[in-house]
This record gives C-alpha cells, structure tokens and sequence, in this order.
C-alpha cells in the first residue's frame, strides 16, 4: 500500500530533458495518488485536509479545491464528526492509537449528506512535525451489501432449518457436528453451541449402537450407493432420554465430489411409534379378546354395502378376510343354515321395518359344510345424512356354549332320572299292589268262569261274558299303571306342553295313591274349579308332586297318631298357580329345615337326599318357586308355584 | 230257630277283588257276603252267624289287622283267612299270633282258597258247637242251688264226703243227697263226666 515514504531512483529515467528530481517526484505521487482507487486524503494535525486525491472526489462528491485546507469531519456524519475530534485530542495527548496502523469500518458522508460504509486505515506520515496523517478510505457498500445478502441467506436457511418440524444433522465424515437445527436441539435437550463441533456419536448416540452407528456412518461415506437412506434409530438427549428418530439420510459431497459428511433428517417418532404400538397392542387385545370370546363384530351400511367385519367374523364363518365381507343378500343365501333361513330372514325383516333390533340364535353353513350355532345381535339406526341405515352388531359363536347348555340339561336330566327311579323304588310296594290287584282279579275271573264252566249243566254264557268283561278291564287297569309307570322312569327328553294342573294331578293319582294307600293314608285331592294354564314339562312337574307326596307319606309313618291324610290342593295365586301337598304330621324340626334343600341331605334310612333338591331345580327351571311352611293345625305343607301362561290352554 | 248256612264274609276295598271272589265261591256253592271296608263289615257284624271273613290285609280307614283286633275285643270268634300283597309277611305273621286261621297271598290258586275257606269254616263249626256244649253246662248249673254250688265246687277238687261234711258243718248224708241232686241236674254220668263239664263250663269264651 502507498505511504508518504520518497520513492527510490528509477531506472528508466530519461536522459535527454532532465527534469528535477522534487518536480519530478510531485508529479509521480500525484499521478499515484489521482491512480489509486481508494480514497487518500491527508490531514494536519489540526485535521484540516492538505490532500485529497481523484478517487476521494469520486467518493465524496467534493472537488479537492472545496475540501483543501477544511476539517476532515465535514466528510463525517455525526456522531463520528463529534468522535473524531475528541480521538484526535486524545491521541495528541496520549499517543494511544485505536485506528493508526489498525483501521476499521467507518460511515462517510458525501457532499449531497448521504453516507456510505466504508474501510478506513490510517497511517502517521513519518517524520512530520507537527504529525500530519493519511487516510486510505475504501468504500465498502458493495461489500457490506453482499455480506448482509448472504447474511439475510443464511438466516433465510437457518430460518427455514428451524421451522421444519423434523431434526436436521450435519456430520462430517470423522462423525463431528457441522450443522444442526432447532428442532434437533430441541430433541436432543442441547443449545446449538454445545452441539457444533462436538461428536455426533458421543454425545448423541446410546452407548450400545455408538459402535454400529459409527460403522455406518463409516459404510456410508466409502460404500457406494445411496447412503443411509431410512433407518429408524434411538438417540440419547441431554437427560438420557431415548428418542426413535426416522432418518432420512444423505451424503454431502464437497466441489470435487468427495464425500465429506452426511445429513440428516430425523422426525423424533417415539410418540408415534409408542401410539403406534399401543394401537397396536390394543388392536391385539381386542383381535384375542374376540377370538377368546368367539365373538366377532361388523358394521354394515344399507343399502350400500359397505361393510366391516372384524377378523373373528371371518374366522366364525370359515371365510377369507381377503374377499372381504359378504353383502346381506349373499350372507342369507350361503351363510345361513337352510333350515334357519327363514326364520333369520323374518326376523331381519322385522329388525329393518319395526323393531330396529335384531337379536337372534340360528345355524350357520361354512365353507367346509360344518355347522356352528351363531347369536348375532345388532341394532339399525339411521346414518348421519339420514341416506342409509348403519347396522353395527357382533356375531357371538356359541356352539360351544349351546352344547355345554345341553351337556348340562342332559347330566340334569339324568340326575332328574335317576331322583325319579329312586322315587319310584320308594313307591314300589305300593305299585306292585296296584298292579297285583287287577292280577288277583283277572286271576280269580278266570278261576271262576272255569268252574262255572265245569258245573253240571255248564255256564250261563250271559254271566261268562260278563267275566270276560271284567277280566278285560282289569288287565287293562294293570297295562295303564304300567303305562304310566313306564312314561315315569323312562329316560327322556324334556319338553314343554301347556298343562291343565288340575288334570295332571287327577293323572298322577295312579302312581299316587298305591302308595298311599300301602302306607294306610288317605290322598285326598282337593282341586280348585278351575286353574290357568302352565307351560311345564308334564313328567317333570309330576316327579315333583309324586317326591312331595311320598315325603308327606314318610313324615306320617313317622307320626304316630297324626291324621294320615295328604291334601294336595290347586289354587291361584296372583299371576301364579300354586299346587301344595299338606300333611298333618310332626312338622320339620329347624336343624332338618336348614339343610332341607341340600343334595344329599337326607333323613330316610334309604334316601338318597336328591329329591327336594332335583324338584327344587325342575321348579327353578319352571321359573317357578318350590317352598315350604307350616300347616295351620300342625303339620307341613310343601307347595310350588308355576307362572300362568298367558292365553292358557 | 232255624240257623243261617255257615257264610265266607268278603271285606276288600278293592271292587273287582272282591266281585271276582264272590263269583268264584258262589261258583263253588259257598254263600257269600261281601264288603267294602272293614267298618262296613263292623257296622252289620252279627256274633252269631256262622261263617268264616276273607280279609284284605291293607284297605284304607280301618286295616284288616285292626278289625281283627276289633273282633277279639268283643270276643269275636268268627275264623279269619287273610289276604295279601307281596311282602306283607310280617303283617301276616302279626295277623297268626292274634289267632288268624291262615292268610293267603294275592293272586291265589282257587283251590289254596277254597281250601283255607273250608278249613276256617269248620274250625267256626267246631267253635260253634263247643260253645253250644258250654252254654248247656252253664245253664245246668245256674239251676244249681247255692248249697249244691258249694258242694259241686268241693266235689270237683276232689274232696272226699266226710271232709265236705266238715267244712260245711252238715251230715255226711245231707252232703251225699246235695251230690247226688247236682249229678242228676248236671247230667253227669260219672264224677270224671262231672269235673269236665265244669272245666268246660270255666273255660273262657
């Protein structure tokens, strides 16, 4: 850079018309000077401008004749006209410098006021005295303009790095941080500062991958190909969370197309994944919970089609999720057992157009032609633009559940079956009479008639015909006790009729009365004119009556002169029909009336303690109740209610 | 007086039982009687027809061991024949030791019956004609006067004249005219004659 300092003999000076040398150096000075594309002025030292060269008048708008021998500071905007002065004093009596040799940014003004940036460096001119100074003054404003652009730019990328919603990493190939943004410090929990420049995989990356990560990191700058790509993995925040962050990664390359680096972008998808999983556990739980259950869950929109059934229902049907819901029509046609067909129909009907509900038990058909039993409820409303009906219900199998109900009914059943024989070896005494007495008739008919016959003179065939008459209604009095004896212990299916209660009774009379009448009591059947129907099973219903009456009996046998009469008296009872058998015997004491019910609780030398027990749960089944109180006089009267039916026989 | 034949009385609650018996002794020629329930039979019972009962050990109300315990009350002596179900030995057995003839199960050979029937109707025959023997010896010695009473009373335990003189404070002679008047009254032919008319006679009916 120029100075004021004499310039050496030249070389190329001419010979011819010699010129001298101080004209000669002004003349080159002032052609360096006016050359010179920075602004050079020099001052006194009272700051009055001796020089002021071409560039300085393009810079400042003055010629050198307006601003010889004026104060610098004019060239000055305040508050460095102002500043100037007092620097100037301050160096004069100090010697302390803050610009000479050192230069700084400055702000000029021009003629016209208008000012500019600019580079001021300042030199003392050597050995003047008083000190005169030289400025060199460069206009800076392009410079400052393109600074400002790329700061501006800068900011514009930061800007744009921070308001993305994912985490933006720059790493250079030894795994240092050049660049991170906002959203990434934000995850990590680190300000910027303590990020940049530090190691991505020491301070970021748990320590069981950091060894993995680095070798990637590694693969990825000499390896081929794109790079990292999509990877899913944790890093460790300030607090040692760990975060899931998807990756996006890609290499940076430098001008010549070396990889130095990579960037990144990360989206922190723990929350995501955690929801993701726990959607997906859930969605588990409830796929489990359906398979468990056999129960499966659709909604349908009508028309429409559209549909949704869940995987239980698939499996339910035996069908492939893959093909997707069957439409109703089709569903009815192949999925619905033939015989059942149009009872479904029936009732969908009757859902769609009145109830709104559709609850139902019936047979499905699958593919392979087995058969389960489904319940499928459902409910039908309106959508929400009142277009269409959306019909969301479940499909329930249950076979299983059917099949353990008719396990249960059968084991019940035979329990019922074996109460009922052993009620009917506890009355057998009293039915072999029964049947012994049309034999001993049938018997003595016969004898008779063949005497008659062998009587001189032989039968009046009017008496013998009589006999036979008589020995034909005997037998068929001993086959009708046997008839009913037999529809008694046979083991059977229940089955629900429509009973006349009084009829039942006259019915039961006999299987009833041999036994009373064997144990020296008197049945006395005391019916009310007429009772309401019941729907019950008739055999059942009768096994009760028949184990009532016969404990009535025993408790007599064990009443020593009690009136030996049971009652068995009909009667109705609000919406109910209730039967009781009344003794007149001792009572039961409280210890037996705990335990009454108990199944196998017996006081009978030969019972087995199932009666009440059985009759209890056939009455339960009735809907019905079974009880017991004292009768009025003494004595107990065991009763059971059974619900009328409504429009009766 | 002329006596009603020897009857078989049929108590059986059971109607087609009790018809079908009726027939089968009428076909054999016996007289029969038959009755519903053991109060009906009580109810027209009359001590002194001869006959036999064919009683049905179970009927309800009043059972055929009780109107039999009923007839031994008063002394009853009609011959009973029970009829029973299967297993109602022990009943029947009950009904022996109280002095039934015999019992019979139900159903019952004809001849078994008739056989038992028979049997009872001449043990009532028996019975009948004993008791007849019975009331003439009481008769006979209500006629007694209270010394002959006396002097039959010592005579049948066997005391000699002389002491009978003594304990009644009469001559032998009064005793042996008193003894000789209740030999003739009673119509004893011997003294043996005479203590078995009076053991007869104590005999309880």
């Amino acid at each position: 850079m120029a100075g004021g300092r004499p310039a050496d003999d030249t070389p190329d000076r001419a010979p011819v018309t010699p010129v001298p040398l101080s004209v000669k150096l002004a003349n080159e000075l002032r052609a360096l000077l006016d050359a010179a594309v920075d602004g050079v002025v020099v001052i006194d030292h009272q700051s009055r401008i001796e020089t002021f060269n071409a560039a300085a008048e393009r810079l400042f708008g003055y010629s050198s004749a307006e601003v010889i021998g004026q104060h610098i500071n004019m060239l000055m905007p305040e508050p460095y006209r102002t500043g100037h002065d007092r620097y100037m004093s301050t160096y004069q009596a100090t010697g302390k410098a803050r610009i000479i040799g050192i230069g700084r940014e400055v702000t000029a003004q021009r003629r016209d006021g208008s000012v500019f940036p600019a580079s001021l460096a300042v030199g003392e001119i050597p050995g003047s005295d008083p000190k005169r100074f030289v400025g060199f003054i460069h206009d800076i404003s392009t410079r400052k303009a393109a600074t400002e652009a790329l700061r501006r730019e800068r900011d514009r990328a930061q800007s744009y790095l921070d308001l993305a919603q994912v985490m933006l990493v720059a790493i250079d190939s030894a795994g240092m941080i050049t660049l991170i943004n906002r959203k990434g410090c934000e995850i990590l929990g680190y300000t910027e500062a303590e990020l940049v420049g530090g190691d991505w995989f020491e301070q970021c990356v748990p320590d069981n991958q950091r060894a993995a990560a680095r070798a990637a990191l590694q693969g990825a700058m000499h390896g081929g190909g794109r790079a990292l790509d999509y990877t899913e993995d944790e890093v460790r925040t300030r607090d040692g969370q760990l975060k899931l962050i998807a990756w996006h990664t890609n290499r940076v390359y430098d001008e010549h197309g070396h990889a130095i680096g990579v960037l990144g972008s990360g989206e922190d998808v723990t929350e995501r994944r955690r929801g993701e999983q726990a959607l997906r556990r859930s969605e588990q739980l409830l796929r489990s919970a359906q398979s468990i259950a056999k129960l499966g869950n659709f909604e349908l929109h009508e028309p429409g089609g559209a549909a949704f059934w869940s995987q239980q229902v698939y499996d339910i049907f035996g069908l492939d999720p893959r093909a997707g819901p069957l439409e109703l029509t089709r569903f009815g046609r192949d999925s619905v057992h033939p015989d059942d067909r149009d009872r479904f129909q029936r009732e969908w009907r009757r859902a769609l157009d009145e109830t709104g509900k559709f609850d139902l038990e019936y047979r499905i058909l699958r593919p392979d032609a087995s058969t389960r039993e489904v319940h499928t409820l459902a409910q039908i409303l309106p959508s929400n633009d009142g277009q269409s009906l959306v019909i969301t219900g479940t499909f329930h199998d249950v076979t299983d559940r059917k099949l353990a109900d008719e396990e249960m009914r059968q084991g019940q059943e035979r329990l019922a079956h074996v109460a009922r024989l052993s009620t009917m070896g506890e009355m057998a005494t009293g039915l072999a009479h029964e049947i012994n007495q049309p034999l001993t008739a049938i018997a003595t008919y016969a004898q008779a008639a063949v005497r008659l016959m062998d009587r001189a003179g032989g039968a009046d065939p009017a008496e013998l015909r009589e006999v036979l008459v008589q020995i034909t209604a005997q037998a068929l009095r001993a086959g009708e006790v046997i008839r009913r004896l037999r529809v008694f212990v046979k083991n059977r299916t229940a089955h629900t009729e429509t009973l006349d209660m009084n009829r039942l009774i006259e019915d039961l009379r006999v299987l009833a009365e041999p036994d009373a009448r064997v144990n020296d009591v008197r049945l006395t059947l005391d019916l009310a004119p007429s009772v309401a129907a019941v729907a019950a099973d008739p055999v059942q219903i009768q096994q009760v009556l028949l184990n009532l009456i016969r404990n009535a009996i025993d408790a007599m046998l064990e009443a020593p002169g009690a009136p030996r009469e049971v009652v068995v008296r009909t009667a109705t009872v609000g919406e109910e029909v209730e039967v009781a058998v009344i003794d007149r015997a001792g009572g039961i004491p409280p210890e037996v009336a705990a335990h009454l019910f108990n199944p196998f609780y017996t006081t009978k030398a030969a019972g087995t303690g199932l009666g009440l027990a059985i009759s209890r749960s056939i009455i339960r089944a009735h809907r019905g109740t079974l009880g017991h109180r004292p009768t009025p006089g003494g004595g107990t009267t065991f009763y059971f209610t059974l619900p009328h039916v409504p429009g009766g026989l | 007086m002329k006596e009603k034949p020897a009857t078989v009385f049929v108590v059986d609650d059971d109607d087609a039982v009790r018809t079908s018996l009726r027939l089968l002794l009428k076909s054999v020629g016996l007289p029969v009687e038959t009755f519903a329930s053991a109060q009906e039979f009580l109810d027209g019972f009359d001590a002194e027809r001869a006959g036999c009962l064919v009683l049905d050990i179970r009927m309800p109300g009043m059972s055929g061991l009780e109107l039999q315990q009923r007839l031994n009350d008063i002394h009853a002596i009609v011959p009973i024949v029970f009829i029973t179900g299967h297993g109602d030995v022990p009943m029947a057995v009950e009904a022996m030791q109280h002095g039934a003839v015999d019992f019979i199960q139900k159903p019952f050979r004809d001849q078994d019956l008739i056989d038992r029937i028979n049997q009872a109707l001449e043990k009532d025959g028996d019975n009948r004609s004993g008791l007849k023997e019975r009331d003439a010896i009481r008769r006979r010695m209500q006629q007694l006067t209270p010394r002959e009473r006396e002097v039959l009373d010592l005579v049948t335990k066997g005391k000699a004249n002389k002491v009978i003189a003594g304990d009644l404070n009469v001559s032998q002679r009064t005793v042996e005219i008193h003894r000789a008047r209740v030999m003739e009254k009673m119509g004893a032919s011997s003294l043996a004659h005479l203590v078995r008319m009076v053991i007869e006679a104590e005999r309880a009916t």
